[in-house]
C-alpha cells in the first residue's frame, strides 16, 4: 500500500491544503457535481494550451528583444510602467481576496473557535491572498521569461521573485488596509475602493498605452525619454524608481532586497496583526449592518409622481448610489479613450472620427445603462404585481437608460452643429437613431440578470452582445461617412460604405425585432 | 353579482403544472374580512397558489377572481385592490425607506395627498422613522420585512397576500404583525397568509385551509378541523391530515 504524506491535523501545512482544495473546487469543479468535475477537466486543458501558446509569443517576443541593454531607459521605463500598473492591480485584487478571505467568506467563526492558533488561520489566510493575487500575472508574463531563457537571456526569470514579492507586500497592504476600512466604512464600501482601485489602475493602463500618441512619434519620446532619464533628470540612471525595474531585470541587489522586504512583510503582517485581524473581524460583525450615522436634514418626500417620472427617479436613484457599477460602466468607456487620443492626435478637429467616436460611445453607454435599468431588476416581482402596465414599466426603464446618454451627448453635439453645421446635424441623427437601437436591442431581447453580475461574461448572451457590437459599430461607421460626406463631396466609395452600414444597422435591429421575446410579440 | 358582494378571493379549479402539478384544481374561498391561513408541508403548493393568486404565475386552467373581478380578464384591476408580500422581501437596496414608498405609490397611483401622510403614519408605526435616512441594503431582516410590509399597505389593499410574513421577525416586530393583520381584517380587509409557525395561524385565522400536493384536503375553523379529526391542537390535527396516506 503505498504512504500517503499528510500534514498533522492542525498545522498551518494541513490548513493550507484545506484551502487549496477549496480554492480547486471554487474553480475546477464550480458546479458542485461530476459535470462540473468534466468542466474542470476541459479548463484546465485550456489553460494548458494557453500558455503553451504563451510561450511561443514569448520565444518570438524576447528573441526579437535580445539586443536591448538592461540598462536602456527605454526598457526600465516600459518594465516599470507594466510594473507599476500591476501592482496597482494587484493592490485591487488583494483588497477584494482580503475581503472575502476575512470577512464574506464566512468560515472564520468556525476557524477561530478551533483550538487553531489564530496566528497560523491568519499565515494561511494572506499567503492565500498572496498567491491568488499572484497567479494570474505569473501565468501571462512567466511564459516570456521562459522565452527569453531559452534565448539564453537568464536575466527574465527575475520575473518570479518580483512577482511575487509584490503580491505578498500588495497581500500584506491590502490585508493591514482591508481591517482598516472594514472598521471604517465596513466590508461592502471596502469591495467598492478595491473596484475603484481596479479602475484607476485601468486608466493607468490605458493612459500608458497611449503615452506615444501623446508624443507623437518616435523623435519626441526619445527625447523626451532622453531629458528625463539623462545626466541630473528625474529619472536619471541611479534613480532608486528603477530599482523594481532592474530587480526584474535580473539585478541580483534589488532582487534580494524585494524579496527580503516581501519576507519581512509577512512575517511581521502574520505575526503582529493577528490580533489586529481577530479584533477587525469581531467589530466587523457587532458593527452590524445598519449604519449608526443619523443625518437629520429634513426629509422632502416626493408622493404623486406619474408613473414615467417614478420609475426614471428610481432607476437613476439606484444607479447612481451605486459606485461599483459605475465604476463598472466607466470602465467600459475607458477603454474607448484611445479613440480620444487618435481623434486629437493631427491639428484641428476631425469631425467625422469625432461624430463615429460619439456614437460609439453614446451606444455602448445606453447598451449598459439599458440592460441595468431593463434586465436587472432587482424586485421584478413587485413590478409584476402591481397594476401598472408592464409596457408602460418597460417604456419608463428604457427612457431613464436613454435619457441621461442624449443629454451628455447634446454638449458635443451642439458644438458640431456650430462648428460644421451639415455634419453636425447629421451626426445629431446617428448619435439618437444609434442610441435607440442600442436601447430597443435590450429592450427585446434584454436577458433578466442581477446587477452584481455586470461585469461577468455572457451576462447579456452570445446573440445580444454581437447585435450590440454590430449596431455600434454599423451607427459608428455612417457617423463617420455621413458626416465625411457632409464636409465634402462624397466619391463612391463613401457612399458605397454608408449605404453598407445604414443596412447593417437596420439588419442588426431587424434581428433583434425578429429575436424579441415573447412578450413583446403579442402587440 | 356586483363587485362589493363578491368575495375578496375565488378559486375555482385552479391547476398549475411544473413537471408535476404543483396545484391541483383547487377550490377556495376567501370572504371580506377574514383572516384565512393555508397551511401544508413543504412544496404543497402554497407559495404557488399566492403566486397565482397575484399574477405572477399564469395558471394552467382554472379561474381566479380578486375581489369580484377576473384576473385573466382585468389583471390591472384585480390588482389594484390586492397586495402581496412574500417571505423575501421585495425591496431595492439602494433606496431609503420613504423612496421605495414613493416608488410603490407611483406604481398603484396612490396619490400624493393621501401617500404622503399614510407612509409617514406606516412608518412611524412600524417603527422604521429613525432609519428614514438611510439606505434600505443595510437594514436587518426584520427591518426590511417590515419596510415591505408598509410598501404593501401604502395604497390601503382590500386583500393583504403574505407569505410566510413572520420569517425573521423578533418578538416584538411578529407582535406588531399580528395586530397590524387583526386590524385590517377588522375594518373590513382580508388576509390570507402561509406560514409554518402553526400557532399563529391557530390564534389568528378564521379559517385554515390545508393543502396537500396542491389539492385542498381539509378547511373550516379551528374547531371544524378539530372535530373532523379528534385532534387536540392544530399541530396534531396538520399531522393528521398532512401525513395520512
Amino acid at each position: 500500500m503505498m504512504a500517503h504524506w499528510r500534514p498533522a491535523p492542525g498545522s498551518a501545512a494541513w490548513l493550507l491544503l484545506h484551502e487549496l482544495r477549496l480554492f480547486w473546487y471554487n474553480t475546477g469543479g464550480s458546479k458542485g457535481d461530476a459535470a462540473g468535475h468534466r468542466v474542470g477537466w476541459s479548463a484546465i486543458v485550456l489553460v494548458a494550451v494557453t500558455w503553451l501558446v504563451l510561450h511561443v509569443a514569448g520565444w518570438f517576443a524576447m528573441g526579437a528583444m535580445a539586443g536591448v541593454s538592461s540598462g536602456d531607459p527605454r526598457l526600465l521605463l516600459a518594465v516599470t510602467a507594466i510594473l507599476l500598473a500591476s501592482a496597482t492591480f494587484m493592490l485591487s485584487t488583494a483588497i477584494k481576496s482580503s475581503v472575502l478571505a476575512l470577512f464574506e467568506r464566512g468560515d472564520l467563526d468556525l476557524l477561530l473557535s478551533s483550538p487553531l492558533p489564530s496566528r497560523s488561520i491568519f499565515s494561511v489566510r494572506l499567503a492565500g491572498v498572496a498567491a491568488s493575487t499572484a497567479g494570474i500575472y505569473l501565468f501571462f508574463l512567466a511564459p516570456f521569461a521562459h522565452g527569453a531563457l531559452l534565448h539564453g537571456q537568464w536575466r527574465w526569470l527575475g520575473v518570479y521573485p518580483v512577482l511575487i514579492g509584490t503580491a505578498v507586500l500588495c497581500a500584506c497592504g491590502a490585508m493591514l488596509l482591508t481591517l482598516g476600512l472594514v472598521r471604517l466604512i465596513g466590508a461592502r464600501r471596502t469591495r467598492v475602493v478595491a473596484q475603484v482601485l481596479g479602475a484607476l489602475a485601468g486608466a493607468l493602463l490605458v493612459i500608458a498605452s497611449q503615452t506615444y500618441t501623446l508624443f507623437r512619434g518616435p523623435d519626441r519620446t526619445r527625447s523626451f525619454i532622453a531629458d528625463i532619464a539623462g545626466q541630473g533628470g528625474v529619472l536619471a540612471a541611479d534613480s532608486p524608481l528603477w530599482l523594481p525595474a532592474r530587480a526584474l531585470l535580473g539585478d541580483v541587489g534589488p532582487m534580494l532586497g524585494l524579496t527580503a522586504l516581501a519576507v519581512a512583510a509577512f512575517t511581521l503582517t502574520a505575526r503582529r496583526t493577528h490580533r489586529f485581524f481577530a479584533v477587525g473581524l469581531q467589530l466587523s460583525a457587532s458593527s452590524g449592518s445598519v449604519a449608526t450615522s443619523k443625518k437629520m436634514v429634513p426629509l422632502r418626500t416626493h408622493f404623486g409622481r406619474s408613473l414615467l417620472h417614478t420609475v426614471v427617479i428610481k432607476e437613476w436613484r439606484l444607479i447612481v448610489r451605486d459606485p461599483q457599477l459605475i465604476s463598472q460602466v466607466l470602465l467600459q468607456l475607458l477603454y474607448l479613450v484611445p479613440l480620444c487620443f487618435a481623434v486629437f492626435r493631427d491639428s484641428g478637429v476631425h469631425v467625422p472620427a469625432v461624430g463615429a467616436g460619439l456614437t460609439l460611445l453614446a451606444s455602448s453607454l445606453v447598451g449598459s445603462l439599458a440592460w441595468i435599468a431593463l434586465s436587472a431588476e432587482d424586485a421584478p416581482d413587485l413590478l409584476l404585481v402591481s397594476p401598472a402596465s408592464p409596457r408602460a414599466l418597460r417604456r419608463a426603464k428604457l427612457a431613464a437608460a436613454v435619457m441621461p446618454v442624449l443629454l451628455l451627448t447634446a454638449a458635443p453635439l451642439l458644438w458640431l452643429i456650430v462648428y460644421a453645421p451639415a455634419a453636425g446635424l447629421v451626426l445629431c441623427f446617428t448619435v439618437s437613431a444609434a442610441v435607440l437601437a442600442a436601447g430597443m436591442i435590450v429592450f427585446w431581447c434584454g436577458r433578466p440578470g442581477v446587477r452584481s453580475n455586470f461585469k461577468a461574461n455572457g451576462k447579456r448572451g452570445f446573440a445580444m452582445n454581437m447585435l450590440e457590437v454590430l449596431n455600434s459599430l454599423g451607427w459608428c461607421a455612417l457617423a463617420w461617412l455621413l458626416a465625411a460626406a457632409a464636409l465634402a463631396p462624397p466619391s463612391d466609395y463613401v457612399v458605397l460604405g454608408a449605404g453598407a452600414a445604414l443596412t447593417v444597422s437596420m439588419l442588426t435591429l431587424a434581428s433583434a425585432w425578429l429575436m424579441r421575446h415573447p412578450r413583446d410579440r403579442a402587440v | 353579482m356586483s363587485e362589493h358582494a363578491s368575495p375578496a378571493l375565488r378559486l375555482k379549479g385552479l391547476c398549475k403544472q411544473f413537471g408535476r402539478p404543483a396545484v391541483d384544481g383547487l377550490d377556495l374561498t376567501v370572504q371580506r374580512g377574514e383572516l384565512y391561513a393555508l397551511l401544508g408541508p413543504n412544496g404543497a403548493g402554497k407559495t404557488t397558489t399566492l403566486r397565482l393568486v397575484t399574477g405572477l404565475l399564469t395558471p394552467d386552467a382554472g379561474t381566479i377572481e380578486v375581489l369580484g373581478v377576473d384576473m385573466a380578464r382585468a389583471p390591472s384591476d384585480a390588482k389594484r385592490g390586492l397586495a402581496y408580500l412574500p417571505d423575501e422581501p421585495l425591496l431595492y437596496g439602494k433606496l431609503k425607506p420613504y423612496e421605495y414608498l414613493e416608488f410603490v405609490a407611483g406604481l398603484w397611483g396612490v396619490r400624493a395627498e393621501v401617500a404622503a401622510p399614510r407612509a409617514r403614519e406606516l412608518l412611524d408605526w412600524l417603527d422604521l422613522s429613525r432609519h428614514a435616512h438611510e439606505l434600505t441594503e443595510g437594514f436587518s431582516r426584520g427591518m426590511k420585512q417590515k419596510l415591505a410590509l408598509a410598501g404593501a399597505l401604502i395604497h390601503a389593499p382590500q386583500l393583504l397576500i403574505l407569505d410566510e410574513p413572520l420569517t425573521g421577525l423578533d418578538a416584538a416586530a411578529a407582535r406588531q404583525v399580528k395586530d397590524l393583520l387583526l386590524s385590517h381584517v377588522a375594518q373590513g380587509g382580508s388576509v390570507i397568509l402561509t406560514t409554518h409557525i402553526l400557532e399563529v395561524a391557530e390564534r389568528l385565522a378564521h379559517r385554515i385551509g390545508i393543502i396537500r400536493a396542491g389539492r385542498l384536503i381539509a378547511e373550516g375553523t379551528l374547531d371544524e378541523l378539530r372535530e373532523r379529526t379528534q385532534g387536540g391542537s392544530l399541530e396534531e390535527v396538520f399531522l393528521q391530515l398532512t401525513t395520512a396516506s
